[in-house]
C-alpha cells in the first residue's frame, strides 16, 4: 500500500506556477528524499499534502484513504517552520501538540529526551535559541510515535552536532521501518538516508522513483601514470569512455557504462603505460543532481 | 469538541495576556455601572423624580444593558487577540497539519466568542441585580430582563465581527485598529449618514441594530420613537448579521491557502 500518491497535483500563485501536474507515489517504508532548489515547489507540495493549502487541480490519497484530519494525525509533520505559541514553554506546546493529535502527555518526556530539550523543556518557547525551536519541532514530530514522518529541511538552523544528529535519527527511524518523507536541498542529507527521491525544478516533476534507478550514477575513475597527457589521450580512444579531465595531479575518467578497473589497467599496459594511481569513485548525487536540473525542461 | 475546548484551555491556561484583558473587561462592567449609578443618584435626584429611578426594577435591566453596550469593546480585542495569535505564530497551520480538521479551527474560536459572550452576560446580570437593589427602590424582578438578552444578542454581532476581521487581517495590530475604528465611529457614522439621507433603515446596520433596542432610559422616554420598526426586525437584523459574519468565517478557513 502506497503511503501517499499524488496526482496531477497543480497550483499557482498569481503568475508563478508552484507545482505543474506533479504526480508520485511514495511505497511504504521507503526515506523518500523531496529534493529540488529552494523554491522548487517542495514546500507547496507538503503544505497540500497537510491540508493547509489548497492544490487547484489533481488530488491525493493518504494511506489509499481519501485524506482528512485522522490520516493527518498519524503522521508526524515538520512543515517549513517550527510553529509554536512563544509564551508557553516547550512541554506546554508539545502537551497542545497532544491533545490535537488526540494522545496522551506520557510521551512527552521521551520525545523531549530525544531531542535534547528535557533541561530547558519548561522555558517559554521565545527564549530558545534557533536550533532549539528546531528540536522542538521535531519533538513534535516524533510525538506518539507515528508510523509516517514528513520532515521538510529538518536541518535547518542546527549547527554541525545537530545536522549529524538528526540525520542519525532519520537513519535511525528508517531502520525501524518508518516511512519518512524528506524535503531539503541539501543533497548530502539525502544522499545518505534516502532510497528513493522526486527531484523537482520551477514546479515540475523531473523525476521520481528508487534511487539507484532513477539516477545514473556509474562510477568514475580517478587514474594517474608517469604522463597524464598521453594517458589522456589514450584513455579517450578507450571504448564507453565519455570523458577524461586532468584534474590536479590525477585524470578523472567518466563512461558511459559502468567502468570495469581491472580492464582499464590491462588496457593501458599493453598500450604501454604503467598506472601509478587507479581508483573507482562514486558520483556523487549531487553531481547527477545538477546534471539532471541543468537540463532544460522540455 | 470536548478535545478542542480542553486543546483551547491550554493555549492560554498559561497565557497572561490573556487573562490579565479579560478580568479587566469583566471588571469594567460593573465598575461602568456603579459608576454611572452612583454619580447620576448623586446629580439628578430631581430628574429621577420626574421620570423615575432607572436603577429600579424593572427599568434597570435596560438602563444597565444600554451602558454596557458601551464598555463591551474589551470583549472584541481579546477575540481578535486569539484568532491572530494563531496567525502571528503560524500554529493555524500546525493545529491542522497536527489533526485538526480546518472546520474544528473555527468551531474552537466560536467556542471563545459563545464563552465571552456568555460569561459577560452573567456578569452584567449579577452587576444589575446589585445596582437595582442598592440604587433602586423596588424589589428585585426580571421583568424588563428582555433588555439583557438584546445586549447579549449586540455582543455576539460585535464578537462575530471582531472574528472576522480577525481572520480576514491576520495581523493583531491592523485587525486590532479596523475593529476599534468600526465599533468606535464607522458604524455610527454610516447610521448617521444612512438615516439622514436613506432612512429608517440606517438603524439596521450591525451594531445599531442593538442600540436601537437599547435606548438610553431616560432619552428614550422623552424621544418621540416614530422613525423605528419593531424590535423583532432588529434581532432578524442581528441574526442575519451574525449567521452571515460566521458564514464568510467558515468560507475563509474552508477554502483557502493558511
Amino acid at each position: 500500500m502506497p503511503i501517499l500518491t499524488l496526482q496531477n497535483i497543480s497550483k499557482r500563485y498569481g503568475a508563478v506556477q508552484a507545482l505543474a501536474g506533479v504526480s508520485f507515489e511514495v511505497p511504504a517504508g521507503s526515506v523518500f528524499g523531496i529534493l529540488g532548489p529552494n523554491g522548487s515547489g517542495k514546500t507547496t507540495l507538503l503544505g497540500i499534502v497537510t491540508d493547509v493549502l489548497k492544490a487547484d487541480t489533481g488530488h491525493f490519497t493518504l494511506f489509499d484513504k481519501t485524506p482528512t484530519a485522522r490520516e493527518r494525525r498519524q503522521i508526524g509533520t515538520l512543515l517549513e517552520t517550527p510553529n509554536f505559541y512563544h509564551y508557553l514553554s516547550g512541554y506546554e506546546n508539545l502537551e497542545i501538540s497532544a491533545a490535537v493529535k488526540q494522545r496522551g502527555k506520557d510521551d512527552i518526556a521521551r520525545v523531549l529526551d530525544i531531542c535534547g530539550l528535557t533541561q530547558r523543556q519548561h522555558s517559554a518557547f521565545k527564549t530558545y535559541s534557533l536550533g532549539m525551536k528546531q528540536r522542538l519541532a521535531i519533538a513534535g514530530v516524533l510525538l506518539g510515535d507515528p508510523e509516517v514522518l514528513i520532515l521538510d529541511e529538518p536541518t535547518n538552523g542546527l549547527d554541525p552536532a545537530g545536522i549529524a544528529e538528526v540525520r542519525d535519527l532519520v537513519r535511525r527511524l528508517a531502520g525501524t521501518g518508518k516511512t519518512i518523507i524528506l524535503a531539503s536541498h541539501l543533497l548530502d542529507e539525502v544522499e545518505k538516508v534516502c532510497t528513493h527521491v522526486a527531484i523537482l525544478r520551477k514546479g515540475n516533476l523531473l523525476l521520481s522513483g528508487a534511487v539507484n534507478e532513477v539516477i545514473s550514477r556509474n562510477d568514475y575513475i580517478e587514474i594517474a601514470a608517469a604522463d597524464n597527457h598521453a594517458l589522456q589521450s589514450l584513455l579517450l580512444r578507450y571504448p564507453g569512455c565519455t570523458s577524461a579531465e586532468l584534474n590536479g595531479g590525477l585524470l578523472k575518467v567518466m563512461f558511459a557504462a559502468q567502468p570495469d578497473a581491472a580492464a582499464i589497467n590491462n588496457y593501458c599496459a599493453q598500450q604501454g603505460i604503467w598506472l601509478s594511481h587507479l581508483q573507482l569513485r562514486k558520483k556523487s548525487l549531487e553531481t547527477a543532481f545538477l546534471e539532471i536540473t541543468n537540463t532544460p525542461v522540455q | 469538541m470536548k478535545q478542542i475546548i480542553y486543546t483551547e484551555w491550554l493555549k492560554v491556561k498559561n497565557y497572561r495576556t490573556f487573562w490579565a484583558m479579560l478580568l479587566l473587561a469583566l471588571i469594567i462592567i460593573p465598575a461602568g455601572n456603579f459608576m454611572v449609578a452612583d454619580k447620576f443618584t448623586e446629580n439628578l435626584q430631581q430628574l429621577s423624580k420626574l421620570v423615575g429611578n432607572p436603577f429600579s426594577f424593572p427599568d434597570v435591566w435596560l438602563t444597565m444593558a444600554s451602558i454596557n453596550s458601551y464598555i463591551s469593546a474589551l470583549f472584541g480585542l481579546l477575540l481578535i487577540i486569539l484568532v491572530t495569535n494563531e496567525y502571528t505564530y503560524r500554529t493555524n497551520r500546525q493545529n491542522i497539519i497536527d489533526g485538526w480538521e480546518r472546520k474544528h479551527f473555527v468551531y474552537a474560536k466560536l467556542f471563545w466568542l459563545v464563552l465571552l459572550a456568555l460569561l459577560t452576560l452573567i456578569v452584567a446580570t449579577i452587576s444589575a441585580i446589585l445596582v437595582g437593589v442598592i440604587y433602586g427602590n423596588k424589589p428585585v424582578s426580571f421583568e424588563g430582563y428582555e433588555y439583557m438578552l438584546y445586549y447579549f444578542l449586540q455582543l455576539i454581532v460585535m464578537l462575530t465581527i471582531a472574528l472576522l476581521i480577525g481572520v480576514l487581517v491576520k495581523r493583531a495590530g491592523l485587525a486590532i485598529v479596523l475593529f476599534v475604528a468600526y465599533n468606535m465611529m464607522l458604524d455610527q457614522l454610516l447610521t448617521f449618514l444612512l438615516k439622514r439621507y436613506v432612512g429608517t433603515v440606517g438603524g439596521l446596520l450591525p451594531l445599531q441594530s442593538g442600540d436601537e433596542l437599547l435606548p438610553f432610559p431616560l432619552v428614550g422616554k422623552m424621544v418621540a420613537t416614530s422613525d423605528h420598526y419593531d424590535t423583532y426586525v432588529y434581532i432578524l437584523a442581528m441574526l442575519c448579521y451574525i449567521i452571515l459574519g460566521i458564514f464568510l468565517v467558515f468560507r475563509k478557513i474552508l477554502k483557502s491557502d493558511l
